[in-house]
């Protein structure tokens, strides 16, 4: 098995390696002629650009603190749609009818991509970075309450019961039972909600970007329209990087922590 | 002690109708039951009489009509005075480890010192042999193990009543016969008062001080003091008749 997956990884790696020197050959051949250069910029300048992102940045402003306004307004989006979820799923578990109708508005706003609202949101709020929050609390906040309404209707009743049993009652069954007991259905819609919010993040920063608050997907944009595309590409791998960071740094440290601790993992 | 203060349980007309089945049928159709404290009481009944809706209903999981007192006080909803031990493994948080499975009731009932928390569950894990096992987490356990944290639990709690539903049917027969035996020791120790639901009539008279037997609508056909002294083996003295008695109790519906 261990040694299954080793081989596994290196043959990823022996791949990421080929994909580079396919990417490097294309750029020394000029495969596209003159628009060569834009297309498939050297690594080496993909490299350089890496590291003025970060050093130099653009118009004097470094990629840090693009990366800061945008992980900011992440966070904040985050935590309000994550908090949102949770009362308005545990709401549902209070009354019936609440349970309905919020059923109903989940069904039909998680059809609805946060980029396409931006139009009416922006008349709300202006282009602020208001605007931003809300896409990312929009993006989260139906997955995350679909997946937290789901745990909580499959917590097994004898948990429940034990709980009601030594004193539990309404809130604090809720916090000391449906939530500890659902924590898989938590973690997917984590992870759903996420990965939604951080895309629908760099969409609406690349088409209305905020000049008060500029974030990763103006400044991707601003090398676009420069024609700095190695910096471009290098704000890609930025880009990447932060996910990775996010998946592996706090998504599977927190399942690691509880689902594979727990034993409950589904 | 007077008959009275010593009762702990009484039951007055208890009926109990499940509105949402197809049929309409009455469960329990008014029993009348009382238990002395520090007995251990078994329940025998042949499938789907009503013992585990008997339970359910003291413990306050399900409505019913007709009064439930618990040491003198009127019982609806469900309490720490009447704990239960289900069937079911799954009955311990798994997100918690065997010692705040133990801890969390009592924390919830306001118990704060540290110190104290510890003493008291560790005593507890003595009482069913799983010292050692504090910081384990439920899904590391067998079965035998996750049914002794339970009655850990419960005996922590110093309920006036601990409710068990066949808590060790789906155990092999040595485990079985461990549990029973650690459960007799401990009742006797602790004098708790316990409820003891089985399939099983040996079960029945190696832990019953009273044994009880079920039919059709919760109606009591069998209720007697186990005349066997413990420890009870197949070679007492009375084994034999007493056997044939609740088995034939146990068929008395089919025999006619
Ligand atoms: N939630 C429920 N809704 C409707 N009917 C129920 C419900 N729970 C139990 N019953 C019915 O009540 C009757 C008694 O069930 P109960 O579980 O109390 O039986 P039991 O004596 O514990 O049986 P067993 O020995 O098989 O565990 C059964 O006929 C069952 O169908
Ligand atoms: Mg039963």
């Amino acid at each position: 098995m261990r040694k299954k997956e080793k081989k596994g990884f290196w043959i990823q790696i022996v791949f990421i390696a080929l994909m580079l020197v396919v990417w490097e050959t294309a750029a020394r051949l000029r495969l596209f002629g003159p628009r060569s250069e834009i297309i498939f910029p050297p690594l080496e300048a993909i490299g350089r650009a890496f590291v003025l992102n970060f050093a130099k940045g653009y118009g004097g402003v470094s990629l840090w603190r693009y990366i800061g306004n945008s992980m900011k307004l992440l966070g904040e989006g985050l935590l309000i749609g994550i908090i949102l979820a949770l009362i308005l799923s545990g709401a549902c578990m209070v009354s019936v009818s609440f349970r309905r109708i919020y059923s109903l508005v989940i069904a039909v706003m998680d059809l609805l991509p946060g980029v396409a609202m931006l139009p009416v949101v922006i008349i709300i709020f202006g282009i602020s970075p208001g605007v931003i929050v809300f896409l990312v609390v929009h993006s989260v906040l139906w997955p995350m309450s679909r997946n937290v309404l789901d745990g909580f209707l499959a917590v097994p009743r004898i948990y429940v019961e034990a709980g009601k049993n030594i004193g539990l009652r309404g809130i604090s069954l809720l916090l000391g039972v449906y939530l500890p007991a659902s924590v898989t259905y938590v973690i997917s819609g984590l992870k759903v909600g996420w990965a939604r919010a951080w895309r629908g993040l760099i969409s609406a920063e690349m088409i209305f970007g905020i000049a008060s608050c500029p974030g990763i997907g103006l400044y991707i944009n601003q090398m676009r329209v420069n024609l700095n595309n190695a910096e471009m590409y290098a704000t890609l791998l930025v880009i990447i990087i932060i996910g990775l960071i996010v998946q592996y740094g706090i998504l599977v440290p927190i399942e690691n922590r509880t689902v594979k601790k727990w034993g409950m993992s589904r | 002690m007077t008959e009275k203060q010593n009762c702990i349980l009484r039951i007055d007309n208890l009926i109990k109708i499940f509105d949402d089945a197809e049929t309409e049928d009455t469960i329990l159709k008014g029993l009348n039951l009382t238990v002395q404290r520090g007995e251990f009481m078994c329940i025998l009944g042949p499938s789907g009489c009503g013992k585990t809706t008997f339970l359910r209903c003291i413990a306050g999981f399900e409505e019913f009509d007709g009064q439930i007192y618990v040491d003198g006080h009127k019982c609806s909803v469900p309490g720490t005075d009447r704990i239960m031990v289900f069937q079911d493994f799954n009955q311990l948080f798994p997100w918690k480890t065997v010692e705040q499975n133990i801890q969390y009731p009592l924390k919830l009932q306001g118990l704060r010192d540290k110190d104290e928390l510890r003493r008291i569950s560790e005593e507890s894990l003595i009482k069913v042999k799983l010292q050692g096992y504090e910081r384990y987490y439920p899904h590391q356990l067998s079965g035998g193990m996750k049914q002794r944290v339970a009655i850990a639990k419960a005996l922590a709690l110093k309920p006036a009543l601990i409710l068990m539903d066949e808590p060790f049917a789906a155990l092999d027969a040595m485990t079985r016969s461990e549990l029973q035996e650690e459960v007799l020791r401990i009742s006797e120790q602790e004098g708790s008062t316990v409820i003891f639901v089985t399939h099983n009539i040996e079960e029945a008279i190696t832990l019953g001080t009273r044994i009880l037997v079920f039919q059709k609508g919760g109606q009591v056909v069998f209720d007697e003091k186990n005349p066997i002294k413990r420890p009870v083996t197949p070679l007492a003295e009375n084994y034999g008749a007493i056997w044939e008695k609740l088995h034939r109790a146990l068929h008395s519906e089919d025999g006619g």
